[in-house]
């Protein structure tokens, strides 16, 4: 059922496109729900499971590369958020895109790939697997975010997305590469507590890549940056998937890597500031978008601190939260994206009065609001309470620290849901008129409409929600965590009361601030920061590129050289010259002085055919040389092809001046020096490998093997044909591609022609013009 | 491995390189010619001593020279045969076109060392408009 859920999202995935250009858009967005609600609904059957489904297929034999899928009880919670609200969400685009707006077919086809990523990494049975599909989520994402390819600002944001993800994901591919080797295996389940200074490296490397993808300050940046994309895309990203693969990779690695040094410190320093400041951020924008982005960036860090902290009570909150957060905010964007349709503004000073003119918006952001302010009775007031009771059960510096962090952001967080409700829905004042308003559009208000009515049902069924949904998986987190519950109605306990502080408290400090009105919000500087500085690697890359990629082919030929100079070194001391003897015979000796000769008369010559010639001697001199050896096949071969070149530079060149021209003068001493650093290395290199031979060679086998499997008494040939085949095959291809360039090259057009023989007769200071020019710049 | 060798191999590969080093592509060919040479005595020097003819039924089997670097340098001389026979096509065409065969520096590779000096104008050009839009904006 994994394989064909998986695949199912695939291939409609691919079908998409080709569907949008027959339907249309919006119902090629329907064709991509589907997958998303089988998957859901297959998932739902799945929720409270105690038995865990793999699947997987070995990817490197050997390696221990396993792409492989589990699905258990927080991989169907998991899997039901991301497709359930996946399902949804493209119900409510359907209604988002007016019926003339293009690309709608991209936007569902990049949609479905995105939750195809989400799906596999909440489902991964290895790091490995989930790291593929955590990089696959940062690319769609990173599509999504820049689907208004024309916009400049969205095309920034997605930029500035894709690159604080994506080194998030090189981050988190160092960590697993630690936590594998440190674990003995790259699963998932069933992990043991890992302990030691690579688990800890291992530890504070998926801590930073999870808040790269999770938004902690200071790499929240991209997140408010995000709202740039199409508001289903925000509801999508930003409250069940994208931002919460952090969060659920922290769940997954803590039994692991919990008890590591720097785990919680860490968690807890990334998390506690960060709910402050996305609260604070939230407080001061004025786009409602915005604000329930800030909202997000301070409810992951809730989360991550939670998660950090440890406890078996602070788990099982977490848990809760992250499930209560995945329903409220998607429903509190739905909401906003539907006011920014039908007024065309999501700014709250220029929103009047919209609870008379949108009830359905207005009752279903009451409902979800009050879950993200955690009242009662909405399904995160008991979320909130389970983190209220986990920071009264700590001691101590973690209980001020964490209960700094919780309990102050939780006031705020009611705050900015007050002021904005406020905001938007509260009566036009004097001087103002309500905000005019489009007609209903039901495929937005539906989707509205189940998600706000589920944080209210998960109140009212929170006995299922604790037993089936979120207990099952936070004991999979930590076992410790299975002795607690959900709780309607706590009385008057510590808890509560603290409940109630923190609610009237966010109230007033709401109130206060939807009075005191702010015109506009404040400038995004960490996002410029950031730019810029992408911006100047860009530059950085140009400038490199330039330096190093400037075009004069001598001047790469000697930066070869000045390597292989640089690399030679270390075989110096390798040479043993006890090995090396003066010559076998006699007629060696008189052919290496025949290829010697030519070789220096090579580079003097400057007839034509005097030139062709003298090569033909070096490679006759060099076939007899291989003679000697012991190599006739060679032999023939050199002798055969010296003699097809020599003929091909004879009647080939045949048009050709007959004279050479002469050596190029500039650089004249540099170049030499640089040939003979060639030949030192060479020489360099061959006697350091006879130096040190080890082994012999499997000449035996090679030898028995051309008899018995190759069927042949000439072992050479042997090898070429049979046990080199495939080779053999690759140099006949190139062979013939030559030949093919060679037919093309020689065709030419009458017209192409150059007139007369000495059109562009030769002018030697060309040589120095095109030198001096690669020093001028 | 006798001296011989080496230094034939070291030789070839200098007066080679010494050819890549020219601007004429009749130059370069007898460059890449000599450098085939060397690299194909280099691999089999680099198989160790030399012996009999690896030929089953000519002789002793423990006398035969390694018949492996012999392989290596036969596909050697084979693609070094194809790319002199493409260079000389090239250079012949080269000269029946222009009557000329230098061998330019590489045109993108020089449009890339330019683009630097044209990103910093496109900037400061930037910054020029932004300077006049904030003129603009205060009166």
């Amino acid at each position: 059922m994994i394989w064909a859920l998986l695949a199912a999202h695939v291939v409609v995935a691919a079908a998409v496109p080709a569907f949008a250009q027959r339907a249309g858009g919006r119902a090629s967005l329907w064709l991509a729900g589907a997958p998303m609600a089988a998957t859901a609904i297959w998932a739902w059957t799945q929720l409270g499971t105690t038995t865990t489904t793999s699947v997987g297929v070995e990817w490197v034999t050997g390696l221990d590369l396993e792409f492989a899928f589990r699905v258990d009880a927080m991989g169907a919670m998991l899997a039901v958020l991301v497709s359930g609200i996946g399902a949804l969400v493209c119900v409510y685009a359907s209604g988002y895109f007016s019926a003339s707006a293009v690309g709608v077919g991209r936007f569902a086809a990049t949609l479905l790939a995105f939750s195809t990523a989400m799906l596999g990494l909440v489902w991964a049975e290895t790091v490995w697997t989930l790291f593929v599909f955590w990089e696959l989520t940062s690319v769609t994402s990173f599509l999504l975010v820049g689907f208004k390819n024309t916009d400049p600002v969205a095309r920034t944001a997605a930029r500035r997305a894709l690159v604080i993800t994506a080194s998030g994901g090189l981050v988190l591919l160092a960590g697993f590469v630690l936590f594998v080797d440190a674990a003995g295996s790259a699963r998932i389940t069933d992990l043991t507590a890992l302990s030691g200074g690579q688990a800890t490296a291992a530890g504070v490397l998926v801590i930073i890549a999870a808040a790269t993808k999770s938004a902690q300050v200071p790499f929240h940046v991209w997140l408010p940056g995000a709202m740039a994309a199409p508001t289903p895309v925000s509801a999508y990203l930003h409250s069940a998937t994208m931002v919460k693969a952090g969060v659920i990779l922290i769940a997954l690695l803590a039994p692991a890597l919990r008890d590591t040094d720097a785990w919680k410190p860490l968690g807890l320093t990334f998390g506690i500031i960060t709910i402050v400041w996305g609260a604070i951020g939230a407080l001061r924008h004025v786009d409602a978008k915005l604000i329930l982005a800030w909202g997000t960036v301070s409810q992951l860090g809730l989360l991550v601190t939670l998660l950090a902290v440890g406890t078996g009570k602070a788990t099982f909150a977490a848990i809760s939260i992250l499930v209560a957060h995945a329903v409220f905010k998607a429903a509190l964007f739905m909401v906003v994206g539907d006011i920014d349709v039908r007024t065309g503004t999501r700014d709250i000073n220029q929103l009047h009065g919209l609870a008379r003119s949108m009830p359905i918006a207005f009752v279903v952001s009451v409902l979800a609001g009050a879950s993200m302010a955690g009242v009662p009775p909405m399904v995160g007031f008991p979320a909130k309470e389970a983190a209220v009771e986990a920071v009264l059960g700590l001691s101590g510096f973690d209980q001020f620290i964490v209960g700094l962090g919780v309990l102050g952001g939780s006031v705020l967080t009611v705050a900015y849901t007050v002021r904005l409700l406020l905001g938007v829905f509260s009566p036009a004042g004097t001087g103002h008129e309500p905000t005019e308003v489009a007609p209903r559009r039901w495929a937005m208000s539906g989707p509205e409409i189940v998600l706000g009515a589920a944080s209210l049902l998960g109140f009212v069924f929170l006995t299922w929600m604790t037993d089936v949904v979120v207990r099952p998986a936070s004991v999979l987190v930590q076992q410790s965590s299975e002795v607690y519950s959900l709780i309607r109605w706590p009385g008057l306990k510590d808890a509560f009361v603290i409940s109630c502080i923190i609610i009237a408290l966010g109230v007033v400090l709401g109130w206060l601030l939807h009075r005191r009105r702010v015109l506009d919000g404040p400038i995004p500087r960490g996002a410029y920061g950031v730019d810029l500085g992408i911006d100047s690697i860009v530059v950085l890359a140009r400038r490199v590129a330039a330096t190093v990629q400037h075009g004069s082919l001598p001047a790469y030929l000697a930066t070869t050289v000045l390597v292989l100079l640089a690399a030679i070194t270390p075989f110096y001391a390798e040479v043993d010259f006890d090995v090396l003897y003066r010559w076998d015979n006699a007629t060696q000796a008189a052919l290496v002085v025949l290829v010697v000769a030519a070789s220096i008369a090579a580079t003097i010559i400057r007839t034509r055919l005097a030139a062709a010639m003298v090569l033909g001697a070096v490679g006759f001199g060099v076939a007899g040389l291989f003679f000697g050896q012991g190599a006739p096949d060679l032999v023939l071969t050199q002798l055969l092809v010296e003699t097809v070149i020599v003929v091909g530079f004879v009647v080939g060149l045949g048009a050709l001046r007959r004279r050479f021209p002469a050596v190029s003068r500039p650089w004249l001493a540099w170049r030499i020096i640089a040939s003979l650093c060639v030949g030192l290395v060479v020489a360099v290199a061959l006697a350091a490998s006879a130096s040190d031979r080890t082994g012999t060679p499997p000449i035996e086998e090679l030898t028995e093997g051309a008899v018995n499997e190759g069927g042949g008494n000439n072992v050479v040939n042997v090898i070429l044909t049979d046990i080199r085949a495939l080779d053999t095959l690759g140099e006949v291809v190139v062979l013939i591609v030559v030949a093919l360039g060679i037919v093309a090259l020689a065709k030419i057009r009458r017209d192409e022609e150059a007139s007369g023989l000495d059109a562009h007769p030769i002018d030697e200071s060309d040589d120095e013009r095109l030198l001096t020019e690669d020093v001028t710049t | 491995m006798t001296v011989l060798f080496a230094f034939a191999a070291a030789l070839l590969f200098a007066t080679g390189t010494w050819m890549l080093l020219q601007r004429r592509l009749s130059r370069i060919l007898i460059g890449v010619g000599l450098v085939g040479h060397g690299s194909n005595l280099l691999l089999l020097t680099s198989g160790g001593p030399g012996g009999s003819a690896p030929i089953i039924g000519t002789g002793d089997p423990a006398d035969f020279s390694d018949p492996l670097p012999q392989a290596l340098a036969l596909t050697s001389i084979v693609i070094t045969f194809g790319v002199t026979a493409f260079l000389l096509a090239l250079g012949y065409r080269s000269w029946r076109m222009t009557r000329d065969d230098m061998v330019e520096n590489d045109v993108e590779d020089r449009l890339i060392a330019r683009q630097r000096d044209r990103d910093e104008l496109v900037e400061e050009t930037r910054l020029a408009e932004r300077e006049q839009r904030d003129d603009e904006g205060l009166e």
